[in-house]
């Protein structure tokens, strides 16, 4: 019996050159990333200035004595307006990095001229869009954990509640915010030029779901709204995590429509992938700039 | 009538040069009729967090804290001002040294370069159209913003108006240093992101720049920027300007030339050196 150590080659499709195709693609992201060195200056300014545009407005609005503060902390029950903001912003900047990472994953190769070769490969084509997802969580994981330093040493801010608690609340929104990534990697092949998708989502997280103020501000048909996007439960459940001694039990009301969500966000990101997939092979699309 | 040909450089085929690109920009523009709508809205979306969030620090519907800062209670106001002009910040920031990036990637800008065509005429040309784009998109988001938060300007709009005019002028002039600066570096996203998200909050588009920390405050009051938006703000809504109206604006005209000169001496040295270099077809 003939035995070979070499590579499972895509000829024969298999699990196995599944997989390293997928990791093929893992370390091609990762080099990309590592390739322009501003992309990792970016990591550490940020998670600084984006939140500390909204803080330095709270300051403002507090007034020279901090009377506004007291208003504030009250409305929001919130003891640290700073940590308050930060986890409505950070939860912002996740999603709005994934729509551009994710999102544009696939037309960022066809821009390239790449894609179509790409997709004649014998390959898993869903690879091509969880391949950078790797590398993506792994660099937001770093984001969200030097926005925790910078502001924790720069500012004071101090997580009252539980890191795993947080963690928790973080992994149960993977599914739903790179479900909704690969919807729309999906959308930007067929419709080519979709910034203002991106804009129009990212846009309803920053209206609707609280970053930087409690939902009970807004009108009650806002409210609504507000309850059917899935960072509306991560930010509230994460600032319940950070800041109090919420426990599972306590956070359930925000983690059970988060998976629900996220579950939803995945069939529908996968269907979107197959569906145009499908039409691609049909109109020629992939090949199209 | 024989049209001057760009071998006989003069300023009437430079003029002519400027028309052609912003003619281009006009079409790649409105070829993409979403981005109008999108340049509208983006900026409504980004104050609505802000809307909100001075309502929780509002009691009976004013904001006492921001009013002992700026003079004035109406941060909505204060806020669209700043956000209307931010607009035009950002058409400079990104007009130039995107423009820039998006031609090496295309790989047009080396032959674009051979043409006798004035540099920085080429930078002015690809952000033309932008200002045009922004002027529109502005006013329709002023108004509709306007309706939705309240816009109660109350003051001169032709002085404020003529105020802002060496404080753009002299954004070109930063405009050209961070073009130099794209050239060299050769990917601008970030640079241009960072720089005008931090040029534009520290200038005090969305607060008075009296209610800082005392460590930011220096690099605040050092961007003639500041000046531009705090003057626009004490003709329009009569705030409490940082220094007597009259100094803001000489400030700003020295401004103008200061930053003309020196963004210019950098794109030409940097640009010197990129094309020593040979760096110039690279992306």
């Amino acid at each position: 019996m003939e035995t070979s150590l070499a590579p499972r080659s895509l000829g024969r499709p298999g699990l196995g050159s599944d997989v390293r195709a997928f990791l093929a693609v893992v370390r091609r992201e990762w080099t990309i990333f590592r390739r322009y060195p501003s992309w990792i200056i970016a990591l550490f300014i940020w998670p600084l200035i984006f939140p500390m545009l909204y803080i330095l407005t709270a300051r403002a609005l507090a007034g020279p004595d901090g009377s506004g503060l007291a208003i504030f902390m009250e409305m929001t029950g919130a003891s640290d307006f700073i940590g308050y903001i930060v986890i409505g912003t950070t939860v912002w900047m996740w999603q709005n990095i994934v729509l551009w990472d994710i999102g544009f994953a696939l037309r960022n190769e066809q821009m390239r001229g790449t894609l179509e070769s790409n997709w004649l490969s014998p390959t898993w084509k869903f690879s091509y869009l969880l391949g950078p997802t790797g590398p993506q969580i792994v660099s937001m994981s770093m984001f969200i954990g030097i926005t925790a330093l910078e502001f924790g040493l720069m500012f004071g801010v101090r997580l009252n509640g539980s890191v795993w608690m947080i963690l928790l609340m973080m992994l149960a929104a993977i599914p739903s915010i790179y479900g909704l990534g690969f919807a729309f990697a999906s959308l930007i092949i067929t419709v080519k030029e979709a910034n203002a998708f991106v804009f129009l989502v990212r846009g309803l997280v920053m209206i609707f779901c609280g970053i930087t103020f409690p939902i009970s501000l807004l009108p009650g048909w806002m409210q609504s709204i507000a309850k059917w996007l899935p960072q509306t439960y991560l930010i509230h459940g994460m600032r319940a995590a950070a800041f109090s001694k919420a426990g599972i039990a306590e956070l359930l009301p925000d983690l059970i429509p988060l998976l629900l969500f996220g579950a939803f966000w995945l069939v529908v990101g996968y269907s979107a992938f197959l569906w145009m997939e499908r039409r691609a092979r049909r109109t020629g699309a992939i090949g199209q700039y | 009538m024989e049209i001057a040909s760009l071998s006989q450089p003069s300023l009437k085929t430079q003029l002519r040069a400027v028309f052609v690109i912003a003619r281009k920009d006009w079409k790649v523009f409105w070829r993409y009729p979403l981005n109008a709508v999108s340049n509208v809205f983006q900026p409504i979306i980004w104050i609505t967090p802000v809307y909100f969030m001075g309502k929780a620090f509002s009691t009976n519907g004013q904001a006492l804290g921001f009013a002992a800062y700026s003079g004035t209670g109406d941060y909505m106001s204060f806020i669209l001002l700043g956000t209307v002009l931010s607009n035009f910040i950002l058409t400079v920031f990104w007009g130039m040294g995107y423009a820039l990036k998006q031609d090496m990637d295309a790989g047009v800008l080396e032959s674009n370069w051979l043409t006798p065509v004035s540099r920085l005429l080429i930078l002015v040309g690809r952000t033309l159209t932008s200002l045009l784009t922004t002027a529109i998109t502005s006013l329709i988001m002023l108004i509709i913003a306007g309706a939705l938060f309240g816009f109660k300007p109350t003051g001169n709009t032709l002085a404020a108006f003529l105020t802002a005019i060496p404080m753009l002028i002299g954004l070109y002039g930063f405009g050209f240093a961070f073009a130099g600066v794209v050239l060299l570096m050769r990917e601008a996203n970030t640079l241009i992101d960072v720089s005008s998200f931090l040029v534009q909050g520290l200038s005090g588009t969305s607060f008075p720049v009296q209610s800082l920390p005392a460590w930011l405050a220096p690099i605040a009051l050092a961007l003639p920027l500041t000046y531009g938006l705090d003057a626009v703000r004490g003709w329009l809504l009569n705030t409490q300007t940082i220094l007597p109206l009259k100094v803001e604006i000489a400030l700003l005209i020295v401004f103008m030339f200061v930053m003309l000169w020196f963004g210019s001496w950098v794109f030409y040295r940097v640009e010197r050196r990129v094309r020593t270099l040979g760096t110039l077809g690279q992306h």
